[in-house]
Parts: structure tokens; C-alpha cells; sequence
């Protein structure tokens, strides 16, 4: 099972892992472009988080899929512990409860969560058969997702909070949705969503989806961040300002430049030809990896690829609609882009499940 | 397929998961156009708001001009202030710097901790103020460490300082931030933030001449305010000096003749009008009021009951006492109601109108004429002659002398004072005048008030015979108002003879004025003790032990031959006039008598 002879190896698909590197490399530039003048040396680290990361990504190759599937129930108490001590024990970080340390790095758990929650939809619907979604399992996996997702917006986390409604969304839609299931899964979500907005989210929050609806009402605020991310797409032009040319990045004007915001970088160092480009390569990885769904040889197969891959199409598309202001500014990195050593972890583990689905299609267990 | 009979069927599934995609494809075209509108269509749009963003003006500011003495010492200078802020974020190692911090500043550890607790609501961005009013001596170790000490920012702004502190204070003035009223009052004249504009003296008067232009830097700013590059640069113009007629030497002596007494010392030129010094005492240090003062310091300040910011040589009102027998001197002559030759017999105290009146000196004088009546400064010689002139008459010569009316000296704030005439008694009090008001301002009391710098000036018209001046404090600006007043034709210069003659006797021959006497320098004189209540109550007072002082005045000029300088003595309740304020005027004239540069 560990052992990987080399059919396997040649099973690989080395044009995804190449697609994977290569917008992790255009990621790295624009996080030294916007970020080389501050202490830190941001590059360096994320050319070792890449080097860890794409590590990971191996050892997840290494291991049928199955297994870890057969695992998920643990990691799973074990996340859940594990979002319950950061809770308690972590340290604030930036007003958040979301990172533990780990002797020299930081964890964030709540990534690793998402990686968990990918494993145990499929082991829930590995051995489903019907043709829709029946009400227990509703209820079941709502329930095995609701705690780590209450964790996590309890840290308050609420980006990757929200990550999971695309793994359970995914899921559901796999499973077969009906009108009559559809109605209620929106109803019950408005009434979350009422319910949310003014018991759990936090005033910043809040400001966060009204200063969506008018950003100029509260410049200096949170509104202020998208005005100057959209003033620093719509400033790039056709070609951007060249790199490191940028002033809206260069000056700092841009919050979150190397983290959430680094496609704003893009988009105003580059202009649109670069950033037509980064989203064309995003394309063609994420296109890859949804038509893997067809490789898959079982339906946990089929489960891990979709949902993993509609995991990271979410991030990117909510990042890149959050950051040009057609969505509230919620916590969400740009995945392969965004500097953060977690985030770029949970991405290339959820790629290494694609990868490890794709490359074990034939049945020879 | 092969694989569907090993496999199981997963078609559905598949066919879901498809679906989702090509929704995710045209999410990804829409977001894709999105960010085309954004970036090619509305280009221009954002381009300048990034332009706007970046770019920040900051005014520069312009040095005030100088203001110098008639030998172009400096008076009013311009110094470098500092003030050193701490920016947190740059803190590496707060421990290490917050020492290094209080031992450059000399500002202890918990202090400058306290400091900074106070701002800790600020962003780790914003600078805190921890000191200011630095000098660059002060500064000058921090910059130095620049790179070490990167967390320290230094900025300076020109700031007005009066070197010699309290010297010439209510000449120069002092500055003041403008309140808003004021700063609407002249919308043409832009003000920046927190600037000190002139609020009295020279400041004030010349503040449009000293005030320079200030300048602009446009800096590329990044969001945290901090400055990245310099796009262009409009430098500051510095105000224009302005020359004053003061002669530093001669003002310092007229202060310290003054210490510790309340009183005035008016020195000028009599053939220009130039005012050589113009001291006020107590005195204020105007660099209080750049450096700001307590609310305790400023309260204590205006309530001080001696006025130290009232500038007395212009608005101090006084009743000018004997004097005014200068004035009386020239009427008689030129009305022809005296001759020089007339004498009249001073037996110590007179009969007038039913009333006894006294002479000062109580066995009285002899006869006397005009320059004899000068000299001994006799009130009987005067009450005669006023008796006979009549109040109007007296009115007439006055104000034809200058008094009563503003002299036009370039301070603000000046005071007309009083001639009173039967006309004015009407319209003002509603009485007809008694003749024996005239017998009390034949002598300079009753409701007569000067100024010091008034008598200055009509001291100066006596010793150029007639040919009166404006009083001015700057040389090197035209003055804006109207030009020198004209000799008057009603005055004949033998007039001022005679008059001239009894001063001359009186400072040189034994007469009031002897404790002006400069050796070879000629000084003509007349001194003048003010009574500050009727001489009855007076002597009440004095027969119950209380000592009444009179204000006491001295005015004359020297040589008496081509006078060069005028200087008038004021010293509020100093006694005799021959006693306080003719030795004052002693050290001015005997001064001056050094410092003259010869024509």
C-alpha cells in the first residue's frame, strides 16, 4: 500500500504538479515584489513553504487514497480537538484565535480542517448509491461539518469558515439535490444567515459586507481596503506599471498585499495582460483537475476531486471577486498565491489527493 | 467501456461534477470581464486616484523677516526648533531604546514611558510628540544616530526668538496664533495651521512686510503618511527684514534706568522724528508667547495690576504737570499775552478767583520773567498768565502743539488724551467751564492727559523751533500713513528762544531740571511732578504720615544748539520731577552724548 512501484509513478499527472509550481513561482514574485521592503525576507520563507508543501504533497501520493479516507474518522476527532485547544491556548494573532505555534512555525488548524472535511464527505458518500440526497444523511453531514465550522467561526475565522460551505455544498450537489431539498437548504440558510449576522458576526465583520454595498461610505475603514485594491487593479491598465512599480503596493497603500491581497499586486504591476494570464493558468489547473473527476475509480474518488478542486475554484474565485470589491472582504487567501505556509499547505495536500486519486484509476488492490 | 463492469457506475456523479464545472468556467469569463471593465474601461479613473493618492502636499514654512536696530543688530530672530517624535513601529528593541531615547534627550525612563502611554490609542504608525523647543544642539546627537535610532523622527520649523528677551518687548510685540474671527477677516491672506502672526507692536504693524511666503513640498506618500520621494519643491521665501530707528545701546540703558519702577523713557530725533528708544516698564518677555504659556503664567500675566503688556510711553494717560508750562510758554508769547520781558512777583501763594493758590516752593520766587518762570518752574508766573489767556486760548496753543490728538507713530493702540475747552466741557459733561479749571490746566493738572510719547514730540517741535515731526520706529519702510506734518506759521521761532532759554537755565543754572545735567552737552529742560489728587486731600494724607508721591516727569533735548536728541522721563509716583526723572533722563542724554555719530 505505501510502496509505489513505478506504474504508479508514471500515473502521475506531471503536467498538474508542473501547473502547481509554476503559480506558486508567479506567487513568490509578487510576494517579494510587494513585500521585499519590509523585514522578513516573505519570499524566502514561501520558497520554503513550497519546498515543505510540495513534500506533502508526496508523501500524500504515496498513500492509496483509501487509507486515509479508511482514516478520516480520527483525524477527524483529532481536528476537531485540535480547533477546540487553538481556541483556548493560542495566542491572539492579528485578533484571531487561528494559529498555534509549533516550535519555530505556526500552524493554522482550521487549513488542515478543510483537508479533514474533503476525507470525511467521502467516506460518507463512498458507499451512497441513490440518485438524491435523503434527509439523514443531510442532517449527518451538516452536523460532522457544523462543529469544526462553529470552532473555526468562533476563533473568528470566518474565510475559512466559509470554505466549508463549498466542501459540504460540493458534496450535497454530488449526492443529488432535489427542489424540495433545495428550497430548505436556502431557507435554513437565510435564517442562519439572519441569525448570523446578528448574534455571531462581529461589528468589523459586518462593516465588511455594508462597505461592499458602499465602499465610499467608510474610506478609511474597510471600505478602505477594496477602494485601494480596485484603485490598484484599475491602475494597471492594459500592461500594469511594471514590476515592483506599483504604487499602490509599493507605498503600502494596499492592505494584505502579500497575504489576501496579492493579486491586486498583479493586477496593477501587470495589468491585464498579466493578470488574464494568471487567470488563464488558473484556469487550465482547475479545469485539470475537475475533469479528473472522470479518472476517479470509486465514488470516494470522484468525492475527493470534486470537492477538493470546488475548494480551491471557491477560494479563487471568492479572492479574486473579493479583492476587485464584488464580494465583502472576507478572510480568504488566493490559493498557490497568497503568502502563508498553511494555506499553501492544505492547498498542495488537496491537489496531492486530486494527484493520488487520478494516478491509483486502475483497480489493482 | 470496460471498466463498467469491474467499476460502478459513477455516470451521475460525473455528469453533477461536469455540470459545476462549466459553471465555475463562465464565473471565472465574468470575473474575467469584470476585472476588464475595471482595468481597460475605467483605467483613466483609477489611474488618477492612485496619482491622488500618493502624492501629498505639505506647506513649508517661511521664516518671519528680522527686525533690527538702527545698526542692523538683530532684535528679532529666527531659531530652528525641533521637536523629536517617536514612531513605535520602528522600535526594535523597545528596552534598549527607550534608554538610549532618555539619554539622548535627558528625559527619564519613566517620563518618556508615561509620554508614550498617554498616545497609546494612536496607530504604531503615528509619531509621538515625546519633546519639543529642542535646539539643534539638542537634536544633534539623535541625528547623528539616524540609523540606529530609526524609530526617532526630527522635524524643525523656523520659530521666532527675541535674543535679548524682555529688550524693546513693546516695541517689536509679541505673536500670537489668530483666532478664527481673524483669520475670516482677511480670506486673501492664507494662514497656515498653528502659524504666530504679529499681535502687537512692529510684529503686528509690519506683519504683512515680515511675513515671508511659505513654501510647498508635493511628496510621494505611502498609506501610513510616511514620505517615500519628493516631486517637487516650492522653497519658503523669508519675510522682509525690517530697520528699526531704536538704537539697541540706548533702549537696553533706558530699560535699566527704569528697573523696578513703573514709568516711561521716550528718546528721538528731533529733526526726523526717528525714535531712538521707546521703553515701557515692567516689561513681558514676548518669546513666553512662542513658547506658550500656562494658563496659570497668562492669567497672572493680564491681571498683573502694573500692566506689564500695556505699552505706557503710547497709552499711558498722565496729567502732564509742569510741563504743560512749556505749552502755556509758547501761547503767551505767541498770543502776546506776555512779552519775554514780562515779570510778575511769586510771593509763595496767590489769591484767584476767591481761592488761595500756592506756588511749590512756599517762599516763593521774587519777580520773574518767562525764562526765570521756566527755570524755577513757578506756578504763580502761570496761574497769571493762564487767568488772563483764558481755557480756549490754552486749547488752541495745545492742540496746535500736538496734543490731543494721536501722533501717528507707526504701534497700534495709540491714545489721543485730552485738551479740555469750554466746548468740550459742554458737549462731554453737559456743565459750562469754571474759569478756575483754567488756573488748575495753566499748571498742567485738572483734566488734561497726555502721553509720554506726545510730550516727546512736543518737546521735540520746542527744540527745533517749531518744526514739528512724525514720531517713527522704521527706517527702511515708507510709512503708509500720511505724510510729516508741516511746520505750523503760527509759531515764531524767537518764540522757542526764550522758552529754549529757560529750559537751558533750568537743567544748567541751578533751576528744577539740574539732575539732567551733562557735562558739555548742553541739555535744555523741563520737569513736571504730577499731582494724582487734588493737593488738599494730599496734604491731609501727608499731615497723617501717608507719603503721596507725584508722577514725576522730566522732557528736554540736548545740544541746545542743533538738538540731536529729545528725551522724555516718566516715572509713575516718583516724587519730584527734578528729583526721579531728571537723572534718568541724565544717563540717556550722556549716553547718547557717546553713541552720536558725528554729522
Amino acid at each position: 500500500m505505501i510502496m509505489l512501484d513505478r506504474r504508479l509513478i508514471e500515473e502521475i499527472d506531471w503536467v498538474l504538479i508542473a501547473l502547481i509550481l509554476l503559480q506558486s513561482l508567479v506567487g513568490v514574485f509578487f510576494i517579494y515584489s510587494s513585500s521585499h521592503f519590509l523585514p522578513g525576507a516573505y519570499h524566502v520563507r514561501q520558497l520554503v513553504w513550497i519546498g515543505i508543501s510540495f513534500l506533502a504533497l508526496l508523501v500524500v501520493l504515496a498513500v492509496d487514497y483509501k487509507f486515509f479516507v479508511a482514516l478520516s474518522g480520527y483525524l477527524y476527532v483529532l481536528i476537531v480537538a485540535l480547533l477546540a485547544a487553538t481556541l483556548v491556548f493560542a495566542r491572539f494573532v492579528a485578533g484571531t484565535k487561528s494559529w498555534i505555534s509549533l516550535g519555530l512555525m505556526q500552524m493554522q488548524p482550521s487549513e488542515m480542517a478543510k483537508i479533514v472535511l474533503i476525507l470525511v464527505c467521502a467516506r460518507l458518500f463512498a458507499e451512497y448509491k441513490r440518485d438524491f440526497l435523503t434527509t439523514p444523511h443531510t442532517l449527518g453531514l451538516l452536523f460532522v461539518a457544523g462543529v469544526p465550522f462553529l470552532l473555526i467561526v468562533a476563533q473568528p475565522d470566518l474565510g475559512t469558515a466559509m470554505t466549508f460551505v463549498a466542501i459540504v455544498g460540493g458534496s450535497f450537489i454530488l449526492a443529488g439535490l432535489r427542489r424540495k431539498a433545495v428550497i430548505l437548504l436556502v431557507l435554513a440558510s437565510l435564517v442562519l444567515g439572519i441569525g448570523g449576522w446578528n448574534i455571531v458576526l462581529k461589528d468589523y465583520q459586518k462593516k465588511r459586507v455594508t462597505s461592499l454595498i458602499n465602499p465610499a461610505g467608510d474610506p478609511r475603514g474597510s471600505g478602505y481596503q477594496v477602494i485601494q485594491s480596485k484603485i490598484a487593479i484599475g491602475s494597471g491598465g492594459l500592461t500594469g506599471k511594471g514590476f515592483q512599480k506599483g504604487t499602490q503596493s509599493q507605498l503600502r497603500f494596499l492592505p494584505a498585499r502579500h497575504t489576501d491581497f496579492v493579486f491586486s499586486v498583479i493586477g496593477e504591476e501587470t495589468g491585464f495582460l498579466g493578470v488574464f494570464t494568471v487567470m488563464a493558468l488558473y484556469f487550465a489547473l482547475l479545469a485539470r483537475m475537475f475533469l479528473s473527476v472522470s479518472k476517479a475509480r470509486d465514488r470516494a474518488g470522484v468525492y475527493i476531486i470534486f470537492t477538493a478542486t470546488l475548494l480551491l475554484a471557491f477560494q479563487f474565485l471568492v479572492n479574486i471577486l473579493m479583492i476587485i470589491g464584488l464580494l465583502p472582504v472576507v478572510g480568504i487567501t488566493l490559493p498557490f498565491l497568497s503568502y502563508g505556509g498553511s494555506s499553501l499547505l492544505a492547498s498542495y495536500v488537496a491537489c496531492g489527493l486530486v494527484l493520488n486519486v487520478k494516478m491509483r484509476r486502475f483497480a489493482n488492490v | 467501456m470496460p471498466e463498467d463492469r469491474i467499476y460502478e457506475d459513477l455516470t451521475v456523479v460525473r455528469r453533477r461534477a461536469n455540470a459545476v464545472f462549466w459553471i465555475f468556467a463562465v464565473l471565472t469569463l465574468l470575473a474575467l470581464s469584470y476585472y476588464w471593465k475595471v482595468q481597460i474601461l475605467e483605467h483613466r479613473k483609477y489611474l488618477d486616484m492612485a496619482e491622488a493618492n500618493r502624492t501629498r502636499s505639505r506647506v513649508l514654512a517661511a521664516p518671519r523677516g528680522l527686525i533690527l536696530d538702527r545698526d542692523k543688530t538683530i532684535l528679532a530672530d529666527n531659531t530652528a526648533a525641533f521637536k523629536v517624535s517617536l514612531v513605535r513601529e520602528s522600535v526594535k528593541d523597545e528596552a534598549a531604546s527607550y534608554a538610549a531615547i532618555s539619554r539622548l534627550l535627558g528625559i527619564d525612563e519613566p517620563t518618556l514611558r508615561d509620554r508614550v502611554a498617554l498616545h497609546k490609542d494612536l496607530q504604531l504608525f503615528e509619531p509621538i510628540v515625546i519633546a519639543d523647543g529642542l535646539t539643534s544642539e539638542d537634536v544633534a546627537p539623535i541625528e547623528s544616530r539616524r540609523l540606529e535610532l530609526p524609530e526617532l523622527l526630527v522635524e524643525s520649523e523656523p520659530q521666532r526668538i527675541y535674543r535679548s528677551g524682555t529688550l524693546a518687548a513693546h516695541i517689536l510685540g509679541y505673536l500670537q496664533e489668530q483666532t478664527a474671527a481673524e483669520i475670516r477677516a482677511r480670506p486673501e491672506r492664507p494662514t497656515r495651521p498653528g502659524e504666530l502672526v504679529g499681535k502687537s507692536g512692529i510684529e503686528r504693524v509690519y506683519d504683512d512686510v515680515l511675513r515671508g511666503d511659505d513654501g510647498l513640498a508635493i511628496e510621494v506618500v505611502d498609506s501610513l503618511g510616511r514620505v517615500q520621494n519628493e516631486n517637487a519643491r516650492q522653497y519658503p521665501v523669508q519675510g522682509d527684514d525690517v530697520i528699526l530707528t531704536i538704537d539697541r545701546e540706548l533702549q537696553a540703558e533706558a530699560e535699566r534706568a527704569l528697573e523696578g519702577r513703573e514709568g516711561v523713557v521716550v528718546a528721538l530725533d528731533p529733526k526726523t522724528g526717528e525714535v531712538l528708544a521707546l521703553a515701557s516698564s515692567p516689561t513681558y518677555d514676548p518669546n513666553r508667547f512662542i513658547t506658550r504659556f500656562t494658563p496659570k503664567e497668562w492669567t497672572d500675566l493680564i491681571s498683573d495690576p502694573t500692566s506689564p503688556l500695556e505699552n505706557r510711553a503710547i497709552r499711558g494717560l498722565y496729567a502732564p504737570g509742569s510741563i504743560f508750562k512749556l505749552v502755556m510758554s509758547v501761547a503767551g508769547l505767541t498770543f502776546g499775552y506776555v512779552t519775554p520781558a514780562t515779570t510778575v512777583t511769586c510771593t509763595g501763594s496767590t489769591q484767584i478767583y476767591g481761592a488761595i493758590r500756592h506756588c511749590w516752593y512756599a517762599p516763593g520766587h521774587g519777580a520773574m520773567n518767562l525764562a526765570d518762570a521756566i527755570k524755577n518752574s513757578c506756578n504763580i508766573y502761570f496761574y497769571s498768565l493762564g487767568r488772563r489767556m483764558g481755557i480756549n486760548q490754552i486749547a488752541l496753543a495745545a492742540s496746535r502743539l500736538g496734543l490731543g490728538r494721536k501722533t501717528g507713530i507707526d504701534l497700534v493702540g495709540e491714545k489721543e488724551g485730552l485738551v479740555p475747552s469750554s466746548d468740550w466741557k459742554e458737549a462731554a459733561l453737559k456743565e459750562p467751564w469754571f474759569p478756575g479749571e483754567t488756573i488748575s490746566v495753566a499748571i498742567g493738572q485738572g483734566q488734561l492727559q497726555v502721553t509720554p510719547l506726545q510730550i516727546a514730540l512736543l518737546t521735540s517741535l520746542v527744540a527745533a523751533r517749531g518744526v514739528p515731526v512724525r514720531p517713527r520706529l522704521v527706517s527702511n519702510v515708507p510709512a503708509a500713513v500720511d505724510p510729516a506734518p508741516q511746520a505750523d506759521g503760527l509759531f515764531k521761532e524767537s518764540t522757542f528762544e526764550e522758552i529754549i532759554a529757560g529750559m537751558w537755565r533750568s537743567v544748567n543754572d541751578g533751576g528744577t531740571g539740574a539732575g539732567a545735567r551733562v557735562d558739555g552737552f548742553d541739555v535744555c529742560g523741563k520737569t513736571g511732578s504730577t499731582q494724582t489728587m487734588s493737593r488738599e486731600s494730599a496734604e491731609r494724607l501727608a499731615r497723617a504720615g501717608r507719603v503721596i508721591k507725584t508722577h514725576s516727569w522730566f522732557s528736554g533735548f540736548a545740544p541746545r544748539v542743533d538738538p540731536r536728541i529729545v528725551v522724555t522721563v516718566l516715572v509713575e509716583f516718583g516724587g519730584g520731577g527734578g528729583a526721579t526723572a531728571a537723572p534718568v533722563a541724565k544717563r540717556i542724554f550722556a549716553l547718547w552724548k557717546e553713541r552720536m555719530k558725528p554729522r
